[in-house]
């Protein structure tokens, strides 16, 4: 559904020396920079998939969705997304995709959510009856029935978050953008809006785009990720798999009896890798992957460990190693 | 086109809603254009009153042609101005990306989403003193020559709106709005004068390059002297150019739009 080969965003920026004179001599000539937001990227998304597109800010992930979305022209390079070219913004293209953007507003802020749906049921020519369905459907779904006649601005964030989704899933778009579309929530809205979404993909089968600084809306929700870092994408594959390819330590912990031994202040331990938390119940220590059999022995021969558990690096912290690291991932 | 309008059907009614909301800037905005329409029509009238004729016509034609440039601006106000204020803001800002998102005409979404209600009521009002300006009139006008000079008024309004984008669109590029708009303003009032007492080049100017002797100058001679041929030919010609050009720089401007980072 979504194709992208070598698709690249570039911007052209002034360089500006520092202070008073530096604007002045920028009034006669300044130095035009050319920086690359999106740099040949390369991906394919199908039916039904939720891929999650993460990378640190100005990474280009938001440039990367917006040129799939029809908003902004690329440079170079080619994508299809339902099989037109989204830059060309065709009607048949337009009414068949739908972008969530999690910091910007669509709805009219002085007017009921009802209304604005109206509308939109105008722009994308939806049948009474199924307009009617898809309200139905999306209102109950996100527990919002009581707040479609009340004015936008006097919804909660959470509340006018759900109607930006109604908004935009109103015309059962079969590709979905959603740029951040937890961002500033609570826990039970994120919780919520992840809910719906993984509700919605089992209803109607969209290919998804989820971009998401919260790593729990990227593993809850998707399967496969994109790591973006500096316009490139340095990883594209299954999010289990980021695990497994690049965690380099496991967390061994282990609960221990009451023996009134004093283990914190075993040399051994320390030897074994780094010491997260010691105390008269509990040892956490990150071992290298390649010595956690070793590691869980010696705890267990050393110790009175009444329980012990081995535990995967958090995804969170891989991804964020992948997204800061200098290195090409292979 | 039905489509068209009935998404401006709802426009309409999203902007009275949103108006009646505000009601003590709904009246205020009502009172601020009253007043500038009297200024309007006092400063003839204080010229009128130490000269018979200015540029060939008399008090009673240029009232005409005052109340005639009232309303184009009314018409105007209430369906572009708005629009084409925020215009420059959407741009800058990233906020053009939904209209880009929708099934629709992005020209016309952003050029029309917002109807002023308020300026709708100056906009009676202003007819309400073109009908004055026309009674008063001392020879009878005909039917079918005022019917003719209301198609011209609201062509002067079009023309207004597709002037003001030719100031608006380049944004895209330079980013900084203020320079266009003050240079905009400067050369609108141009409009509020008769077209004839200008010098050549200028009446020339604003005959065809930037037509804004068609807000209320040429409805005025249609309606004194009559429709022309020539005339005809002149208005839809500078019209049908001056829109390809603007739909052709707004495709252009697109292009180049760079969005906004989030």
């Amino acid at each position: 559904m979504i194709e992208v080969a070598k698709l690249s965003k570039s911007f052209f920026v002034h360089r500006k020396d520092p202070g008073f004179w530096g604007s002045v001599r920028s009034l006669v000539s300044r130095e035009k920079v050319e920086k690359a937001a999106v740099n040949a990227v390369e991906f394919n998304v199908g039916e039904g998939e939720i891929v999650g597109l993460v990378g640190a800010n100005g990474a280009g992930k938001t440039t990367l969705v917006k040129m799939l979305a029809g908003i902004v022209h690329p440079t170079s390079g080619d994508a299809t997304v339902l099989g037109f070219r989204p830059w060309e913004r065709d009607n048949r293209f337009r009414r068949q995709i739908a972008l969530i953007m999690g910091q910007k507003a669509q709805l009219w802020w002085d007017l009921p959510a009802e209304d604005c749906f109206l509308l939109l049921r105008e722009i994308y020519q939806i049948p009474e009856s199924q307009f009617r369905a898809s309200l139905d459907y999306l209102s109950g779904v996100l527990d919002v029935r009581d707040q479609l006649n009340i004015q936008i601005r006097r919804l909660s964030l959470g509340e006018r978050m759900k109607m930006e989704l109604m908004a935009s899933l109103l015309h059962t778009p079969r590709v979905v953008f959603l740029d951040e579309p937890t961002i500033g929530l609570d826990l039970t809205a994120q919780r919520a809006i992840r809910d719906f979404i993984l509700d919605y993909r089992v209803e109607h089968r969209p290919a998804m785009i989820l971009t998401s600084h919260y790593m729990e809306d990227i593993e809850r929700l998707c399967e496969r990720i994109l790591i973006m870092r500096e316009g490139e994408i340095v990883y594209d594959g299954a999010l289990r798999d980021v695990v497994e390819r690049y965690a380099r330590t496991k967390i061994v912990t282990a609960h221990l009896r009451k023996t009134g031994e004093n283990v914190c202040a075993d040399e051994q331990l320390a030897e074994l890798g780094d010491v997260l938390e010691c105390n008269e119940h509990l040892v956490r220590i990150k071992v290298p992957r390649t010595g956690v059999a070793d590691a869980a022995a010696t705890v267990l021969g050393r110790f009175p460990v009444a329980d012990l558990s081995i535990e995967d690096e958090d995804v969170g912290s891989i991804v964020e190693r992948i997204m800061q690291s200098k290195e090409r991932m292979p | 086109m039905i489509r068209y309008l009935r998404l401006y059907l709802h426009f309409l009614r999203f902007s009275f809603s949103r108006a009646f909301e505000f009601r003590l800037d709904f009246y205020f905005r009502i009172l601020m254009d009253c007043v500038y329409y009297s200024v309007h029509l006092a400063f003839f009238a204080i010229i009128f009153a130490r000269a018979g004729v200015v540029g060939g016509w008399t008090l009673d034609q240029t009232y005409i042609f005052v109340c005639g440039f009232l309303v184009a601006d009314a018409i105007h106000m209430t369906i572009f101005a708005n629009n084409l204020w925020m215009l420059p803001v959407f741009i800058n800002r990233g906020d053009l990306d939904y209209y880009l998102l929708r099934p629709v005409s992005s020209l016309f979404f952003v050029s029309v989403r917002d109807f002023a209600a308020n300026s709708f009521v100056n906009l009676v009002i202003a007819a309400g003193l073109v009908a004055w300006a026309i009674a008063r009139y001392p020879e009878p006008l005909g039917a079918v020559r005022i019917a003719i000079f209301a198609g011209f008024i609201l062509l002067g309004a079009f023309l207004t709106y597709l002037s003001r984008m030719l100031f608006v669109i380049p944004v895209f590029w330079i980013h900084s709005s203020r320079g266009l708009e003050d240079l905009y303003y400067t050369i609108d009032n141009l409009a509020e004068r008769p077209h004839q007492i200008f010098p050549r080049w200028i009446r020339w100017a604003i005959l065809t390059a930037l037509p804004l002797a068609f807000v209320s100058s040429v409805p005025s001679h249609v309606l004194f002297e009559g429709l022309t041929i020539e005339r005809l030919a002149h208005a839809t010609a500078v019209t049908l150019g001056l829109f390809a050009f603007v739909v052709f720089a707004w495709r252009r401007g697109l292009s180049a739009y760079s969005s906004a980072s989030s």
